[in-house]
Formats: C-alpha cells, sequence, structure tokens
C-alpha cells in the first residue's frame, strides 16, 4: 500500500497503517533530526510527529509527498521543543539569513542538505547548477526522461517545504 | 528470596494434590515440570495466592499472604497467568489487557505506555485493536502472557504459556522470559521440557505431589543417561528421575 | 513488521537510527493512540468509588450493559402497563423476579471466565461483589420505584416490594455463588419469589399477600441476612478454588 493510501486508512482510524508509517518513516526522520538534536529530544519529537500525524490524517491533501507533509510536521515539532529549550541548545556556528530564530535556522539547514542529498539533490545539480537538458540529465544517469522529471519534482517540494517555512 | 516455601501441603478432601513442598527461589527463571495430575498447577495457585495451603508455611516477596494487606501487596507485584484463562470476547485486545492492569491496581497515568509495552513484547501490535473473539489460541494465549506482565512484576508465575504458540513464537518467548529472569523470580509450569531446558537456570521435577528433582536442567540430563525413555537428552532426564519416583 | 525479541526489550523495527531508540518511540505513540478514554459515567465512578479499578469492574457488571438495562426496562414497563386490578400494577410482581436475576448474573465464578486470574488480583473481590451487588439493587429498585409512580399504584405496592425483593436477591446471589451458577441463582431466586407470591395468595387470598403483609418482614429480613453471610462466606479469600 503507498503512503497515500496508509494516511487515508490512518484517517479512517486503522491504527495498523500507522504501525506501517512508522516503519517506513521514523528511520529517516529521526536520521535528519539527528543532525540537531540529541538522542532523546529526537525520539520525543519523532513520538509528537507521529502522534501529529495519526491526528492530522484526516486533514492531509495528496498536494506534496507524503514525505514532505511529515517532515513539516517534524520540523515544526522540533521547533517547538527548541523554543522551550531556548536558543542556547541549539547547535549553530552561524546565521543563515538575519534575524531568522537560530533553532529555525539549523532545521532549515537539515531540510536544504536532505534535499540536496540523494538522487533528487544530484538531479537538481545537473539541471540548475551545470544547467544540462532534460534528455542529457537522463542520458548521465541512464534514467528515462520521465524520472528525472519526477526526482526534479520531488527535489523543488522539498526545497520549498524546507524554505517555506522561514520568515 | 521472593519465594520460601515450607512444608507446604494441599489437600483436595482425600485428594493430596501437593505433598511437603519446601522451595526458596531468588531472582531467575525457574522451571516446573511434570506429568499431569503432578501437583504444578496447585502449586502454582497456591504461590498466586489463589488457593491457599492446607498446611505449611509460605512467605511470597517477603510477606506472609495471609495478611489482607501484605496479601494485596503481594498482589500488586505479582503476574499470573492460569492454565486455563478465559476471555471477554468482546474486549479487544489492548482493552483485556487495561482492566487487568488496572485489577491489580496499577497508577492510571501508568497503564497506558505499560499497555503499550506489553502489547509489543508479545508482539500483538497489529491485532492490538482486535475483538478476543477474532483471535487464534496461540494469539489468545499471547494475550494472557501480557497481562501477567503488564505490571512489570517481582514474582510470575505461567502455567502451560507456551501452549498454542508456534516454534517461533517460543523462541521468542523464551527470549522474554530470560529477560524478566534478570530482576524477577519466573516460575514456568509446564509438561514440554524443551521450553524448560531452553530458558531455565534451575528447574524441580514434580511428582505425585512431591518435588522428586531439583538442580539444573544438566543435571537432569546427568540423570537419564544410559537409561530413561526419549529422544532427546532432557526428556531421557524427565523419565528417569520419574520412574525412579514411582518405583 | 516483525520485531526481534531476543534481548526481551521492547522491540526494533527495521532500519532503526543508530543511537534513537525507535522501539521507545512507537511504546509512546501506540500508548496514546490505543488508549482508551473512559466516558463521563466511568469517570465519576472512579471519584466516588476512589478507585478506577472498581468503576471498571462495576462498568462491566453483565446485568449492567446496554442490552440488559433496555430488557430491564422494557419488562418493568409492561409491569407498569399491566394491572391485575384498579391500583395494581405488576410492577411489585416482577419487581423482585427482575432484580434477582440481575443479581444472579452481575458477579462470580458462573459469569466471569477470567475468575481465577481475577482472585489474583489485587482488587478485592469483594469489593467488586459489594459494588456489583449494590449498583444493580440500586438501579432495579430506581428503575421499579419509577414505574410504579407512573402507574399510581398504591404507596403499600409502591414501596412494599423492597423488602421482598432485598431477601430474594440475597437468595439468588448465594445460591449463584454457592453452586458457581448464574442460571441456578436466578432460577433460584425466581421460583422462590414465584413460591411466596401463590403461598401468600393461598393462605390470606390475597394475590398482593406476599408484599402488603406486614407480618412477613421480619421473615424477609431474617432470609436476607441469612443470604448475605452465605455470601461473604462462600467468597472467603481462603475458600480458593477446588
Amino acid at each position: 500500500m503507498d503512503d497515500d493510501k496508509l494516511i487515508a486508512a490512518l484517517a479512517a482510524g486503522d491504527d495498523t497503517a500507522l504501525r506501517e508509517l512508522f516503519t517506513r518513516h521514523a528511520p529517516w526522520l529521526a536520521g535528519r533530526l539527528r543532525a540537531v538534536l540529541p538522542p532523546p529530544d529526537v525520539e520525543d519529537v519523532l513520538q509528537e510527529t507521529f502522534l501529529a500525524v495519526w491526528k492530522g490524517a484526516s486533514t492531509y491533501r495528496p498536494r506534496g509527498t507524503p514525505q514532505a507533509w511529515m517532515w513539516v510536521i517534524a520540523r515544526n515539532q522540533a521547533a517547538l521543543l527548541l523554543r522551550r529549550r531556548g536558543p542556547a541548545t541549539a547547535r549553530l556556528e552561524e546565521t543563515p539569513h538575519p534575524g531568522l530564530d537560530p533553532a529555525e535556522a539549523a532545521l532549515v539547514r537539515a531540510d536544504i542538505t536532505a534535499a540536496l542529498d540523494g538522487p533528487e539533490g544530484e538531479v537538481l545539480r545537473l539541471m540548475y547548477v551545470e544547467d544540462r537538458s532534460l534528455a542529457e540529465v537522463a542520458a548521465l544517469l541512464g534514467v528515462p526522461a520521465g524520472t528525472v522529471k519526477s526526482r526534479a519534482h520531488r527535489a523543488r517540494s522539498m526545497l520549498r517545504a524546507a524554505l517555506g517555512g522561514t520568515r | 528470596m521472593n519465594v520460601e516455601l515450607a512444608g507446604i501441603h494441599r489437600s483436595f478432601r482425600k485428594n493430596k494434590a501437593v505433598v511437603g513442598v519446601d522451595l526458596r527461589l531468588a531472582t531467575g527463571v525457574f522451571g516446573l515440570l511434570g506429568p499431569n495430575g503432578a501437583g504444578k498447577t496447585s502449586l502454582l495457585r497456591m504461590l498466586g495466592t489463589v488457593l491457599p495451603p492446607t498446611s505449611g508455611e509460605i512467605r511470597l516477596l517477603n510477606r506472609d499472604p495471609r495478611g489482607v494487606t501484605a496479601r494485596r501487596e503481594i498482589r500488586r507485584r505479582l503476574g499470573y497467568l492460569p492454565q486455563n484463562l478465559g476471555y471477554y470476547p468482546s474486549f479487544t485486545v489492548v482493552e483485556f489487557i487495561e482492566y487487568f492492569a488496572l485489577l491489580k491496581e496499577m497508577p492510571s497515568s501508568a497503564v497506558p505506555k505499560a499497555v503499550a509495552t506489553a502489547v509489543e513484547r508479545v508482539d500483538l501490535g497489529a491485532k492490538a485493536k482486535a475483538k478476543l473473539r477474532t483471535l487464534s489460541g496461540g494469539m489468545l494465549r499471547r494475550v494472557g502472557i501480557a497481562q501477567a506482565i503488564v505490571n512489570d512484576p517481582d514474582l510470575l508465575l505461567l502455567d502451560e504459556p507456551t501452549a498454542g504458540l508456534d516454534p517461533e513464537q517460543r523462541v521468542q518467548f523464551r527470549a522474554l522470559l530470560r529477560s524478566f529472569g534478570e530482576s524477577a523470580t519466573v516460575i514456568v509450569s509446564t509438561h514440554l521440557v524443551e521450553d524448560v531446558g531452553a530458558a531455565c537456570s534451575e528447574v524441580a521435577l514434580m511428582s505425585e505431589g512431591k518435588i522428586v528433582f531439583r538442580g539444573t536442567p544438566d543435571e537432569l540430563i546427568t540423570r537419564g543417561e544410559g537409561s530413561g525413555v526419549g529422544d532427546a537428552p532432557l526428556e531421557r532426564g524427565y523419565s528417569a528421575v520419574l520412574s525412579a519416583a514411582r518405583s | 513488521m516483525t520485531y526481534p525479541i531476543e534481548s526481551g526489550q521492547p522491540p526494533t523495527p527495521h532500519g532503526s537510527a543508530g543511537d534513537v531508540n525507535l522501539a521507545r518511540v512507537w511504546t509512546g505513540v501506540a500508548a496514546e493512540v490505543w488508549r482508551r478514554h473512559p466516558g463521563r459515567i466511568e469517570r465519576t465512578a472512579a471519584r466516588l468509588l476512589r478507585s478506577p479499578a472498581l468503576a471498571r469492574a462495576l462498568l462491566t457488571t453483565p446485568s449492567l450493559l446496554l442490552p440488559w438495562l433496555i430488557s430491564t426496562v422494557v419488562v418493568f414497563s409492561v409491569g407498569a402497563l399491566v394491572s391485575l386490578g384498579p391500583g395494581q400494577p405488576l410492577v411489585w410482581l416482577v419487581a423482585p423476579a427482575v432484580a434477582a436475576v440481575g443479581i444472579a448474573f452481575a458477579y462470580g465464578p458462573a459469569i466471569d471466565p477470567a475468575w481465577e486470574l481475577s482472585s489474583s488480583c489485587a482488587l478485592s473481590s469483594r469489593m467488586v461483589l459489594l459494588t456489583r451487588a449494590v449498583a444493580v439493587f440500586a438501579l432495579n429498585a430506581a428503575l421499579g420505584l419509577l414505574a410504579s409512580a407512573a402507574s399510581g399504584a398504591a404507596t403499600t405496592l409502591t414501596f412494599g416490594w423492597l423488602l421482598p425483593m432485598t431477601a430474594v436477591c440475597t437468595l439468588a446471589l448465594a445460591v449463584a455463588v454457592a453452586f458457581r451458577s448464574a442460571v441456578v441463582g436466578a432460577g433460584a431466586g425466581v421460583a422462590a419469589w414465584v413460591i411466596v407470591v401463590l403461598a401468600g395468595q393461598a393462605a390470606s387470598g390475597q394475590v398482593t399477600a406476599s408484599v402488603t403483609n406486614a407480618h412477613a418482614y421480619l421473615p424477609y429480613l431474617a432470609v436476607a441476612s441469612c443470604c448475605a453471610a452465605i455470601v461473604i462466606y462462600a467468597i472467603r479469600p481462603e475458600r480458593g478454588l477446588q
């Protein structure tokens, strides 16, 4: 069952769907959160994230990807936690945007890193940094053009989600 | 010592179910073997404070269960799976375990997490909200195990816990026993010799109400060398001890 | 989702993230998702009884569940509508019988499939018995009084059946506990009531003699006391299972 169907099942009260979503997505969410938070905080944020997913499943609309939706929830939960703790707990060397909350900035950096990681990031780099055409990127990666398009679309969604919440 | 029995007897009219049992147990997993009618269930019922002894002294978790307050305190720290456990068909898995967590007077705030932990430990997470009437025999037995462990007991009594479990589930169950045995006294009553050998650090063999052997599984194996009936070493030891007790 | 539990610890799903304990996270999530939320009646009962456990045990009484309650209301309604004569609705006749059946099915090894396990729990069986019996009796008494008042029965008929009902209920419970059978207990209670009514009619010529005859009050009290003593003795901790 794909994630959209699982979320629909969740909205109907199926707790086994939540279980499946947790198995699929908790590890990568934990990995991304771990970039900015210590393990106990990651556990707290993850727990709140999946409870929010459970309660908010009926409001999910499949505009972006389920992963992006969950990451936005996790980000917000992490930001809440960090704001409750105060700015001293955020691990930062510099603030990327003037006036941006340091906790928020740490999360944005994690977002961007994750968006540019993996096959989606590779497509972004080839298309927008090296300015290559769709056909060239498809040939270089050895995948169909449709695959390149969908990876680019996903990467843009993830970046939008990463940057869209900043002030 | 979590369990101290001295000269325990239990009779039902003319039937002597338990005859002169002495037992002192600290933390660890203790196996209770024996054929049907040997007195294992009666002994476990006395340890579970469901049945009083006809005579003898019993102390559980350093308390005398004859006192009302002491018995209540023992029961709060006790986990018990009877041999025949009935279920409430309209309850779900979680509702059943939660009900007994409440009857054991666990603090209400601790109950949800304890129930979730117990459900996952017996690998019934996918059936948490299923009605008990829809479950197989093996799953129901796991529900029974879950209610026994929900309060993280100091004394865990399990009467034929592996009935209906498949081999993979029995392996998982033995791991569960070992983990509990690190901090609690676990007593497993079974007629399945291989369950005892794999999980228990010490075993006792009952016959006609008496304990006729007490030692490690290896010592039981030794008793069966060169004699006894059975395919496995433990089975040979088991039958050798029983034959000697009956002759 | 399979969980390896060789360690005996709460399981870890596939792809665990390093030093983050995903099993613990899932347990926290599951605890909230699976949590049962007691209704208002249970919460009120828990406050009054000062015990969430006792409230839960009370709300799971078989003869207090909705189907049973509906049946009870129907029977009392029929009793209120049907009369033997002017000012003589049948509420006085049905109330003790209905209550006896309800009490017999309130508690005990006969109706609790997990009786042995319940007996090993910290919550006292006697407290559960007392709470359930009082609740079932009170509910039946209240429904009976309502039905009597609504039907315009005479005062002696409105209240006169309360004492016989007490006697018949304790008899039903005593038999149910002694014989470990709710059906036998219910049957004994109903049969005893029928006999008393018929005997009263035969002796005085009045069909309502069993509730209007003041000379019967002391015997009713005696029966109720003896049966209550039998119940308390029958479920003493020392008796155990055989």
